[in-house]
């Protein structure tokens, strides 16, 4: 059963739209349990307030971890891959019921190891190394989420072999499915690993297995750990393929340099999760410096192209449109007003200047060792899940709103300054948590005083600044994530029905105009000034952090 | 005329590269083969290979 998108004039199979409401639902309900057990964090760490007692620290780290960047991310990819797979192809969801049983193990899931965990018998934080030890229901129910997001991933896969079959679509897939393609293979790897080391984590918890080695515990988790964000990765670059398409008609200007781009992504980018093991001594120096190099940065390399590809879209998609003023009135003159675009740009910048620099910077042998287990961590990743793929995440569900859920959005005026408000929120956490741990400030850590502990240390007084910095950031980006939450929960279930292209809030852009005539020299010059300034950023904060590694461990 | 069909089937010789692109279960096998190789297995045998601990200086680690 199909109907018609009268906005869009996709063909939407409604079963599958019925699965993507699903799992779109709960994704917003696991973002609301991570952000609530995330304002509480930040106010145990920010140490005048010192909320939490330390168990509840420990707990709701826990809490946060899993809901935040295993439930919360994977119930919205999933419902973006069955979107890219059917509605996108224009083709039918190959088994429903399947769709449903899939959906049904990862509620099962997530209610099982969330319960677990808030009973207080799964104080293992997300990594949960051994040989901490959970309740077998904590692993139980990770096991149930990932065999439910694997069978999800394989009905993808079935709907990509029925529109080929059925010749859904010209001679290549479309690039954002291609991208979400590209999601999917991640997914596979990260879920293969996730079984090899869950299982045997599983019976260790029964007692049926004496011991968990716990080096190659941590080698192989941290294959399901990493992988996991690589997922985000590849599923945000498509919606941001798409948000250029639907926004101002824009197109790759190289499709074919773009799909390279997602294919060095399936091939080289899982070997990142080498980041992790940087200080362990088990595994040799080669191993580290060629997984962790992504295969001598090809994937990076795919990044790259991607953060000019995708800006080049949107300027060459304006200019077409007649923004052709000078360096930038393509982008004063882009539809600022449409939450959406605003979202995708902001979550660009933050995941370049922010996510990106630190994510190869920390990655590297020599200058992670500067960082290696302080808050800087969670402070790249901030700059890389959140400002990246969440705010990416959020800024599509405006266009999901009117489009599967055929709804009007309830609180426009509010939605349109959520991602600016969210994007100022995470930036100052990110960054105040960054320098946080520049200046030695330890991750995962109730009380950073160590008050009452045998040894202490003075850190540099500019932390006081900076964990007040960190406070206002995290604050005001709850609050965007409550607005957000708001907005769609109330449009979603209370709002106006959308009954046709003029009930349509957000732009929904006609393919740019073909250019009349042979455009001559490069057609994205304002992107191209763009990414210069970024590689310099880029070569500025390198340089700094080597200096830095010189100055902290002199050798003459 | 021949001209033309050659022309023709070149226009739609696919291409070693396209090829290997479009088929997303060989890039399925690339994907996960590589990772196997490099990150996971190689890993593994490291860490396998590491000698175990002398029993004098476990018996002293756990005094």
């Amino acid at each position: 059963m199909f109907r018609t998108c009268d906005i869009t004039g996709f063909k939407v199979d409604l079963q599958s739209e019925k699965l993507i409401r699903a799992n779109a639902v709960f994704a917003v309900i696991s973002l609301l349990l991570a952000v609530t057990a995330a304002i509480l964090l930040v106010f145990t760490r920010y140490q005048p307030v010192h909320l939490l007692g330390a168990e509840w620290y420990y707990r709701l780290t826990t809490f946060h971890g899993l809901n935040a960047l295993i439930f919360w991310i994977i119930f919205f990819e999933i419902a973006g891959l069955y979107f890219g797979s059917t509605v996108i192809l224009n083709t039918r969801f190959c088994a429903p019921k399947w769709g449903w049983i899939a959906f049904a193990l990862m509620v099962g899931g997530l209610v099982m190891s969330n319960t677990i965990i808030l009973m207080g018998k799964a104080d293992v934080m997300l990594t949960s190394y051994t040989p901490l030890k959970a309740h077998p229901l904590y692993y139980l129910g990770i096991i149930l989420f990932a065999v439910g997001a694997l069978i999800a991933v394989i009905l993808f896969f079935g709907n990509l072999m029925i529109a080929r079959r059925e010749k859904a679509y010209g001679d290549t897939m479309p690039l954002v499915a291609y991208g979400l393609m590209t999601a999917a293979i991640i997914a596979v790897i990260t879920l293969a690993t996730g079984a090899i080391i869950y299982i045997p984590t599983f019976l260790w918890s029964l007692g049926l297995i004496d011991n968990i080695d716990p080096a190659m515990y941590k080698l192989i988790w941290w294959g399901l750990g990493h992988s996991s964000q690589q997922i985000n990765v590849a599923a945000m670059v498509s919606i941001w393929y798409m948000v250029s398409f639907l926004s101002v008609g824009g197109t790759s200007i190289n499709e074919r340099v773009s799909r390279s781009a997602f294919v060095l992504y399936i091939l080289f980018i899982c070997l990142a999760s080498a980041h992790h093991l940087l200080t362990d001594p088990g595994v040799s120096s080669a191993w580290k410096v060629w997984n962790t190099s992504y295969a001598m940065y090809l994937a990076v390399l795919a990044s790259m192209i991607h953060a000019f590809a995708v800006p080049s879209s949107f300027e060459v998609a304006q200019r077409r449109w007649g923004y052709n003023k000078g360096l930038f009135q393509w982008l004063s003159k882009a539809p600022w007003g449409n939450p959406a675009f605003a979202a995708i740009i902001l979550a660009i910048i933050g995941f370049g200047f922010i996510g990106g620099t630190t994510g190869v910077i920390f990655g590297m042998e020599q200058t992670n060792i500067i960082v290696h287990n302080t808050i800087a961590i969670p402070g790249h990743f901030k700059g890389t899940v959140v400002i990246g793929t969440t705010l990416t995440f959020m800024g599509i569900t405006y266009y999901l709103i009117p489009l599967i859920f055929r709804r009007k959005i309830v609180g426009f005026k509010w939605a349109q300054w959520q991602p600016w408000l969210f994007f100022i929120g995470i930036a100052l956490l990110s960054i105040s948590m960054i320098v946080l741990g520049q200046l030695g400030v330890p991750r995962r850590h109730w009380d950073s005083t160590f008050s009452g502990g045998p040894f202490t240390h003075n850190f540099n007084p500019a932390v006081d600044f900076f964990w007040a910095l960190m406070m206002l950031g995290g604050s005001i980006a709850f609050i965007a994530t409550i607005i957000w939450i708001l907005v769609v929960v109330i449009s979603v279930f209370f709002g106006p029905k959308v009954n046709g292209p003029q009930d349509m809030q957000l732009t929904i852009s006609p393919l740019a105009p073909q250019p009349t005539k042979e455009h001559k020299g490069y057609e994205a010059p304002g992107t191209l000034i763009l990414t210069l300034i970024f590689l310099l950023v880029f070569i500025a904060l390198f340089f700094l952090n080597w200096k830095w590694l010189a100055a902290t461990w002199n050798v003459n | 005329m021949e001209n033309t069909h050659q022309q023709e089937e070149n226009n739609n010789k696919v291409t070693f590269g396209r090829m290997i692109m479009d088929d997303f279960m060989l890039l399925l096998f690339l994907g996960v083969t590589i990772y196997a190789i490099f990150y996971l297995l190689w890993g593994v045998m490291e860490l396998s290979n590491l000698p175990t601990i002398p029993d004098d200086i476990k018996q002293n680690l756990f005094k």
